[in-house]
């Protein structure tokens, strides 16, 4: 016999699970009814039913073998099979054709996977999946991985530079072993099935030898071919020989075989002829190859509409007007006119600016692109905002037209009225077109108001906020991987596995689906690595390898020997730098045995090079100077590692990008800069020690907090990856807001049998314990390992576990106004849902519904947009409509927010009739009761009048609330923003992470939202904690805090982490610090970070007695440290300091500055600025600490744009303007610096949460205290920077520098 | 979710307070009842967009010139249709002041073809209360065999008047001594049709069309004893569509007997509409083209068949402008484009400034869709201003209009605001860059062109 479930036997047809229904009601399909649900029939008949209906006899047999391996007890998973380790086949098996549909035996399984799309989405995916022990193939059909993110200037609703967040993981997804880049790709072809996939990759040749390439863009200096630029939309144009950006990974070039002379006209080849390193390669050429993947992640992105298709909107005939995409480039730093926003037109600052919503988006007619685009709503109002910001000199007059205002995410909607009290105007109407302006200029623009009243408006210039459209990779795509597309050409994936295909082993995430915003294309990123992970958990790490170093010599003993290595980056350094003098000047600085000058110190000859003199000459602290640590440290690093050395005895001297490029015409300051920069890293470098992550062996098990839907499917995914999952739910039942709904899915399938499905799926499985009418009472520890106390029907019951996942969910709220209470006829969503539209019956009989929208919503008391509000009155509409079409539906509504592909319910919802009206929040519905009729009153606003309408029943739409202070999330110490969901980690790029290591949300908790992406959110939760505790340990930052024995638990810096790392310990302190495996023991540390012996304690404070009788001291939790040294600075005492930025390196890297030891004998200790002496002009010196994350990106990158500035300018990089302790800025200037800089990240874009805010927070103080030490404040300047503002760099430092000279060298005292 | 409920404190709630103002409450239980219109045009037009599925966006009345007139704008008057405000839109007279210009159609989100919406709305109203010129132009077309709604003019009038003026210019202009206006040729290319008004009241407009399809020697012909030779279609304008049909088929029968190929429409867009859609929707055979004279210009000039020379005005630089007339150029762009090739032919590139927008995005005059002869003089004015404001800020001495109605309006804007600029038909000026333009045909031409190229 043959026993089956609807919804499995439809899955593996292809039909849906209504069609199976009707098909046994009708007696087609000859099935008898079982026990839970299940279906029995004998597999003649079945097999009998499959030929007359022609099904493919290979699904046929599937299904039978499926049945026949699960009486056997057989899963996929137990099936282990790792043939074909070798990822990488040449040669295409035979006997194949084309995709097999059937469902894989898996024993032929490989640990690969594919991911196509190198933007956000599939960088993402590709870093989790490699995370999670599988060896990825990227390919990206560009130059480089870089995507529409890179394109954007800045993100909200944090205002986040976008580089500054993607490059990080760009260069991360770059340096992983475990993922291979493969660009100028593209996918040709597939054979196999999940599992087993062949799939042939054509890839293009790119004519420049990416080993050798240095990306000094000589080339593109000398080619002189322009070629417009899709990158910076159609207004600007770039070489034939190109990067795709300034930070595009790979930094390489490529060459446009297109555009090329060579290729066209068969001459030229300047760029040959001039790259100093021989990186151009003619005779590339196209070769396809076929990789042997388990599995696919497709993320090929989306097109944005082309607005030349529509006339009436004036693009490419009339210059000042720009879709959103090129107003980005305009806004953005790195973008088309240098760093002003200027118009197209006539190239001056715009004063009147209106933005067009719903271009391309929402519209039936013309393109036909009847979905709404989602996020162009957000990233008009963005823009308008930033638009203000970047002009503090003159108002900026903005507009946005709209229809409705999509502000539904988290923190839109604040974001929204933020910009609405930024006096941005927000009119509610679309022009008919528009129209030229005068003089060629600008342009002129009809619309309508509400009332009425027509307006003929001047705007200096337009942007055309564009949507999403599907493009012709997508549809070849489809077509290889035989994925279902929809009418717009996005993938078809079913509602409750919203990332699966119809093609088992492919996934289709990001815009492939539908456009939506990057908060939810990262979480489908690690959803999709969830899937894949659990289709090929059998050969997880077959394939990945972990690298090995030799074993680290132990140089505690050894005196300190340091070799310099100088590059000259070809000519890059050498044509302004005089590297042979600086090498010269080097050999003569203390502790210094080794000094070489390099060509290209990146190059593989130069690595292995350096590896042998560190072995030859038993280097222990090797200096580079060259070009940036953002981009090389961890090369070179490698190379350390390779010798036997600690990855951390390096130190860099940016001589290029911040130095040779941005000093071009002060070559003897450059060179003297140069000197100084390798004095000050030799002096630093000289206090460095070994330091080695630590790793912390993990509980391997997650604790699920919820019992919903989310819950179960977060607990299901993790039991399916092998993890043992804890599900705790504090009723008695599991199931959640789910049961109640019954309306909500966007395709045809019901939520309430999906959620039977699933309870019996978490019921079933062995790997899932769960918990009822359970209560976490307590939590303490730290990632890897928490432990808890729970209460389970009044019984406690301790727990431990490795991570946990918060999905406590949200509840309904409940109305208060709408007499809602007093009068039975007036319910909630959830309440009409199972009151009323459950039964047909009761529906039948009403005449008028109506549907209030945003009851108690976005308004001042809860401020945010409940998101799935809309959706569910629009679908609970459609249904009565469909019960009973004579029933009057209204929908009374502020905003219809039915975006993405829910706009088709919108549009639905009014072709049946369903009215709706919209309210302004100041004129709400009035909502009466005479006798036995409920009516209600509003103003219509198109009609301007007011309406009156009677209501069976009123239902409101009260939204999600979050759950209160009962949240367990109260445990674990998590952020709650002020609407009371749970804060992550970081709003775009971790979006499911917390803000404590080891914990994870999903579902309404986070934020509402409808199922599909609360499953996502399940997924790619589950998956992040089993990628976290896989390895069964966990490695923690090496560069961390660390409490000395000057800490008298004074607890300062307790409160000013921000990851709450430190707590108040008890009498035994340091034992706490020191769990670690390879840490230098506390106790042998000084307070400076030395290790005893001491080496090098040469100066220093004399090490006090330490107070061991002392009660109270700081612990910190090295889990949870992230290293960035707010604490250290504010401490008084040095009790706590940060490895690698300890005062003793920091203060040596200061005082080198001004003071250098060759010139001692012959001068005095004179300063650098005094130096000069008699008539020399005076220069000031300034000591600039700089941000990793942003200040000093941006440095590197006036660097790359070759903007110049002063040489008097010492950069000093701190991972944090925060650590930067008001002794080093009091240090400099007692050593003599003219002047000091702090420059940190722009408000709320710390990469540490607030460790800018602290910076700026402490400057204030500081330039209050500095005069009583005899220093004009004036001296001192705390500034904000993004990674890509080195225009605004440039612009700080020249000024400053002016500013000093006027302010005179400075009197020491 | 009854758990955690506790009675929570009430808003206050006043039945009695009302919004905006009571006097125009609307009860939309009561309206919504008859939504006739709503029904009838789903069943009317079920595949091109419904009233109900409208997003309200406005961007229909952000370009409608009709907009406030009678309170009224498209996205009004669809939320009506779709509200079910029936008795409303029966009375308000702003279905009249439309000119089913179809500016809105293509900026419809939602494909709401709403001048389709407005002229269902113009069926509906009951005959008595239609605008009564309207209603005489339709009876006139209606009665009279020659099709024209300025029903005094029965054949024998009209062969009189066309016979009198050929004569007049066979006699009093050289080189058209045979010229020919034949009537009811058998087998000629193209059927002549053009506006009623002309022979009325402007009978000297009319040679320097026949001189033009002299010269480029076109095969022609009016229609037999005078039957259908007017170019509009009053009946379609009133929303009467068995009289729309009646005159449709009239015309196409008078059209097959001589066996012609082409309608040739000298004159009005809607008519040139009213044609073609009328074929289409009433299902008449036929073997016949309607074509708007435009084309044939364009392509004679293009074939040698008219010298067309714009050296007069090569010093003179008087500045021309040109209307395009909405049904012929909203969603052709190619007799937008051969309309200014024609133009620019005639009055020398340099000297042609196109009105900004035009071609399919150009505003109506106001002219149209029977607007003129409806009787609403103050509205139409009203809705004519910003085609008014566009030719001004062309600063263009002379509009050109391929099209009676258009010149009729443009005509009167000019010389109700005082604005200065002269219109005249686009033969006239095709006359002048032709050499051929007699000293009567000049009225409408200012006192710049009044002897150019006169011996």
């Amino acid at each position: 016999m043959l026993t089956f479930k609807v919804g499995t036997l439809a899955r593996q047809l292809g039909v849906h699970r209504n069609t199976i229904t009707n098909w046994i009601k009708k007696g087609i399909f000859p099935a008898k009814p079982t026990t839970a649900k299940r279906y029995t029939m004998a597999k003649k008949r079945f097999v009998r039913f499959c030929e007359k209906e022609v099904i493919p006899h290979d699904v046929m047999m599937s299904i039978l073998e499926e049945a026949s391996e699960k009486k056997q007890g057989i899963t996929p998973a137990s099936l282990s099979g790792k043939e074909g380790l070798s990822g990488f086949v040449k040669k295409e098996p035979a006997a194949r054709d084309g995709l097999t549909e059937t469902c894989p035996s898996m024993s032929r399984a490989v640990g690969a996977v594919m991911v196509v799309g190198g933007g956000i989405a599939g960088i993402q995916t590709a870093l989790d999946l490699a995370q999670g022990g599988y060896y990825v193939y990227l390919i990206e059909k560009t130059s480089g991985i870089d995507g529409t993110l890179a394109q954007l200037n800045k993100i909200f609703p944090t205002n986040e530079c976008d580089p500054c967040i993607l490059l990080p993981e760009q260069v991360k997804c770059a340096a992983d072993q475990n993922i291979e880049l493969i660009t100028l790709a593209q996918v040709q072809s597939v054979q196999g099935q999940a599992g087993d996939f062949f799939i042939s990759i054509k890839k293009y040749p790119r004519y420049i030898d990416t080993d050798k390439c240095i990306a000094c863009g000589v080339c593109a200096e000398k080619c002189p071919v322009h070629v417009a630029v899709t990158f910076n939309g159609h207004i600007s144009k770039r070489k034939a020989v190109y990067i795709e950006f300034d930070q595009c990974v790979p930094q390489k070039y490529a060459i446009d075989s297109a555009a090329c002379l060579y290729f066209t006209h068969g001459k030229c080849r300047a760029c040959e002829g001039f790259c100093p390193t021989g990186a151009v390669d003619f005779d590339q050429v196209e070769e396809t190859v076929t990789l042997h993947v388990g599995a696919v992640v497709l993320a090929p992105g989306f097109k944005p509409f082309d607005p030349f298709l529509h006339g009436v909107y004036g693009y490419g005939k009339i210059k000042d007007v720009v879709t959103s995409l090129e107003y980005e480039r305009l806004l953005g730093m790195n973008g088309t006119f240098g760093e002003k926003v200027v118009r197209p037109s006539d190239r001056t600052r715009p004063r009147k600016i209106a933005w067009l919503q719903c271009v391309g988006s929402r519209k039936q007619n013309g393109c036909g692109n009847a979905y709404c685009s989602s996020i162009c709503c957000m990233v008009a109002v963005k823009q308008a905002l930033a638009s203000q910001e970047l002009f503090l000199d003159h108002r900026v007059d903005r507009t946005l037209f709209f229809l409705d205002l999509r502000s539904h995410g988290k923190e839109s909607e604040r974001f929204f009225e933020r910009a609405k009290n930024d006096m941005v105007r927000f009119i509610r109407a679309f022009p008919h077109s528009v129209e030229p302006g005068t003089d060629g200029t600008g342009v002129a623009m009809r619309y309508i108001d509400e009332k009425g009243g027509m307006h003929h408006e001047h705007f200096d210039m337009v942007v055309l906020s564009t949507g999403f459209e599907s493009h012709g990779d997508i549809k070849r795509l489809a077509r290889i991987f035989k994925i279902e597309l929809d009418e717009h050409q996005f993938a078809v994936t079913p509602y409750f596995n919203p990332l699966e295909t119809r093609t088992k082993g492919v996934y289709a995430i990001g815009a492939f689906q539908t456009p939506k915003s990057i908060v939810r294309l990262v979480t489908q990123a690690s959803a999709a690595a969830a899937s894949v992970a659990t289709l090929l958990m059998a050969v997880r790490e077959s394939l990945t390898t972990d690298v090995v170093y030799p074993m680290e010599r132990n140089i505690s003993a050894e005196t300190p020997l340091v070799g310099v290595f100088i590059c000259a980056c070809g000519n890059n350094i050498a044509e302004v730098v005089d590297v042979a003098a600086v090498a010269a000047y080097a050999s003569h600085l203390p502790h210094v045995v080794w000094v070489e000058n390099i060509s290209f110190v990146c190059s593989v000859d130069a690595q292995m090079g350096i590896k042998k003199k560190i072995e030859k000459f038993k280097l222990n602290r090797i200096v580079i100077a060259s070009c940036s640590p953002r981009t090389h440290e961890s090369l070179f690093q490698t190379i350390l590692k390779r010798a036997g050395l600690n990855g951390f005895m390096l130190e860099m001297a940016n001589i290029r990008n911040q130095n040779a490029w941005v000093h071009r015409n002060q070559k003897g300051a450059a060179t003297q800069k140069a000197k100084d920069q390798v004095r000050m890293a030799v002096a630093r470098v000289m206090h460095h020690y070994p330091l080695l992550p630590e790793c912390k062996q993990v509980i391997p098990w997650v604790l699920v907090v919820g019992g919903g839907m989310v819950g179960m499917r977060c607990a299901l995914t993790l039991a399916h990856l092998g993890v043992q999952t804890m599900l705790i739910e504090c009723w008695d039942h599991l199931g959640g807001n789910a049961l109640s709904l019954s309306t909500c899915a966007k395709d045809q399938s019901s939520v309430l049998s999906m959620l039977d499905e699933v309870i019996t799926a978490v019921l079933d499985h062995p790997n899932v314990r769960i918990y009822r009418n359970a209560t976490l009472v307590s939590v303490s520890g730290a990632v890897g390992n928490f432990r808890g106390v729970l209460r389970v029907d009044g019984k406690k019951e301790k727990i431990g576990f490795g991570a946990a996942v918060m999905a406590v969910g949200a509840k309904e709220a409940v109305p208060r106004e709408y007499l809602y209470g007093t009068e039975p006829r007036v319910m909630t969503q959830l309440e009409f849902g199972h009151r009323v539209l459950a039964d047909e019956t009761t529906v039948g009989r009403a005449r008028h519904i109506v549907f209030i929208q945003c009851v108690g919503s976005r308004e001042p008391k809860r401020p945010y947009c409940s998101q799935v509000c809309c959706i569910h009155s629009v679908k609970a509409a459609i249904h009565l409509k469909k019960i009973n079409a004579n029933i009057r539906v209204y929908v009374l509504y502020r905003e219809m927010r039915t975006y993405g592909e829910w706009e088709a319910c919108y549009t639905e919802a009014r072709a049946l009739g369903v009215r709706f009206i919209r309210y302004e929040v100041d004129q709400k519905p009035r909502v009466s009761q005479n006798g036995k009729t409920l009516s209600v009153l509003l103003f219509d606003p198109v009609l301007q009048r007011p309406v009156k309408i009677s209501a069976d029943y009123l239902v409101l739409a009260s939204g999600v609330e979050a759950h209160g202070n009962k949240n367990p999330a109260d445990l674990f110490r998590v952020d709650v923003n002020s609407d009371g969901f749970l804060n992550g980690a970081h709003p775009k790029l971790r979006p499911v992470d917390l803000s404590v290591a080891g914990l994870f949300m999903a579902g309404l908790c986070n934020y509402p939202k409808p199922m599909d992406e609360s499953i996502e959110e399940a997924q790619a939760a589950a998956y992040r904690a089993f990628a976290m505790l896989s390895r069964g340990k966990i490695v923690c930052e090496a560069v961390k805090a660390f409490v000395t024995a000057h800490c008298d638990g004074c607890g300062v810096c307790v409160d000013v982490c921000p990851f709450h790392a430190i707590s108040l310990g008890g009498s035994s302190p340091l034992k706490i610090s020191s769990p670690g495996v390879g840490h230098p023991s506390p106790l042998t540390v000084d307070k400076d970070g030395n290790r005893s012996p001491l080496l090098l304690n040469v100066s220093g404070k004399d090490q006090e007695p330490s107070e061991y009788s002392r009660d109270r001291r700081i612990i910190i939790d090295p889990a949870l440290c992230q290293g960035c040294g707010i604490c250290a600075a504010t401490c008084s005492s040095q009790g706590v300091i940060v490895h690698g930025f300890t005062p003793k390196q920091m203060q040596a890297q200061i005082a080198s500055v001004f003071h250098d030891p060759i010139k001692e004998n012959g001068d005095d200790e004179n300063t650098l600025s005094c130096e000069k002496g008699g008539n020399a002009p005076f220069e000031p010196v300034i000591i600039g600490f700089l941000c990793n994350w942003c200040a000093y990106a941006g440095a590197d990158l006036a660097g790359v744009a070759r903007l110049q500035y002063p040489a008097g300018f010492r950069p000093i990089r701190v991972m944090c303007s925060g650590m930067v302790h008001p002794d080093y800025i009091m240090d400099a200037f007692a050593r003599g610096a003219d002047g000091v800089m702090v420059m940190g990240c722009h408000p709320g874009e710390c990469h540490y949460l607030k460790g800018n805010e602290k910076a700026m927070a402490r400057a204030d103080v500081l330039s209050l205290v500095l005069p009583d030490h005899g220093i004009d404040p004036q001296r001192f300047e705390c500034r904000c920077l993004s990674s890509t503002e080195s225009a605004i760099f440039v612009n700080m430092v020249t000024i400053f520098t002016l500013k000093l000279k006027t302010l005179g060298p400075r009197e020491i005292r | 979710m009854k758990d955690d409920y506790q009675s929570p404190p009430m808003d206050q709630e006043t039945s009695e307070t009302t919004i905006g103002d009571a006097s125009m409450l609307l009860d939309l239980d009561v309206q919504a009842g008859t939504p006739l219109l709503r029904d009838y045009f789903r069943k009317i037009a079920p595949d091109s967009g419904q009233p109900d599925i409208c997003l309200q966006c406005g961007a229909c009345a952000s370009g409608c010139p009709a907009s406030g007139v009678f309170g009224m704008d498209p996205r009004k008057f669809v939320r009506m249709v779709s509200m079910g405000l029936d008795d409303e839109l029966l009375n308000n007279q702003w279905v009249w002041v439309c000119t089913l210009c179809n500016r809105c159609v293509p900026v419809c989100p939602m494909n709401i073809n709403i001048s389709r919406l407005v002229f269902v709305v113009r069926t509906h109203w009951d005959t008595h209360v239609k605008p009564a010129p309207l209603m005489d132009l339709c009876q006139d077309c209606l009665e009279t065999d020659t099709g024209s709604s300025l029903g005094i003019m029965d054949g024998a009038d009209w062969r009189f008047i066309m016979e009198e003026t050929a004569d007049d210019t066979r006699n009093t202009q050289e080189g058209f001594e045979s010229l020919a206006v034949p009537v009811g040729k058998k087998g000629a290319e193209l059927f002549l049709t053009q506006s009623a008004h002309i022979p009325l009241t402007d009978p000297q407009e009319i040679p320097p069309l026949w001189k033009i399809l002299h010269l480029a020697g076109a095969h022609w012909t009016y229609g037999s004893s005078a039957s259908a030779w007017a170019s509009d279609n009053a009946c379609m304008y009133l929303g009467d569509i068995n009289a729309w049909e009646k005159v449709v088929r009239m015309r196409a029968r008078a059209v097959e007997e001589l066996g012609c190929q082409v309608v040739l429409n000298t004159e009005c867009g809607h008519d040139d509409w009213a044609m073609r859609r009328g074929l289409e929707q009433f299902n008449i055979a036929h073997t016949f083209k309607v074509k708007s004279i435009v084309e044939y210009y364009a392509k004679w000039i293009r074939q040698g068949r008219l010298r067309v020379n714009s050296d007069w005005n090569r010093i003179l630089k008087v500045r021309f402008t040109v209307q395009d007339p909405c049904q012929l150029t909203r969603d052709r762009a190619d007799i937008a484009q051969a309309l200014r090739f024609v133009v620019k032919q005639a009055v020398g590139e340099e000297n042609f400034v196109d009105m900004s927008p035009g071609g399919a995005q150009n505003y109506c005059c106001g002219g149209g869709g029977g607007v003129l002869d409806s009787g609403f003089i103050e509205e139409r004015r009203h809705y004519g201003k910003i085609k008014l404001e566009q030719i001004i800020n062309t600063g263009a001495t002379y509009c050109i209009t391929p099209c009676n109605s258009c010149f009729r309006q443009i005509h009167d804007l000019s010389h109700h605001h005082g604005a200065g600029f002269y219109t005249v038909h686009l033969w006239t000026i095709l006359c002048l860059a032709l050499g051929i333009l007699g000293a009567g045909e000049r009225k409408y031409l200012g006192p710049d062109l009044a002897t150019v190229g006169l011996l």
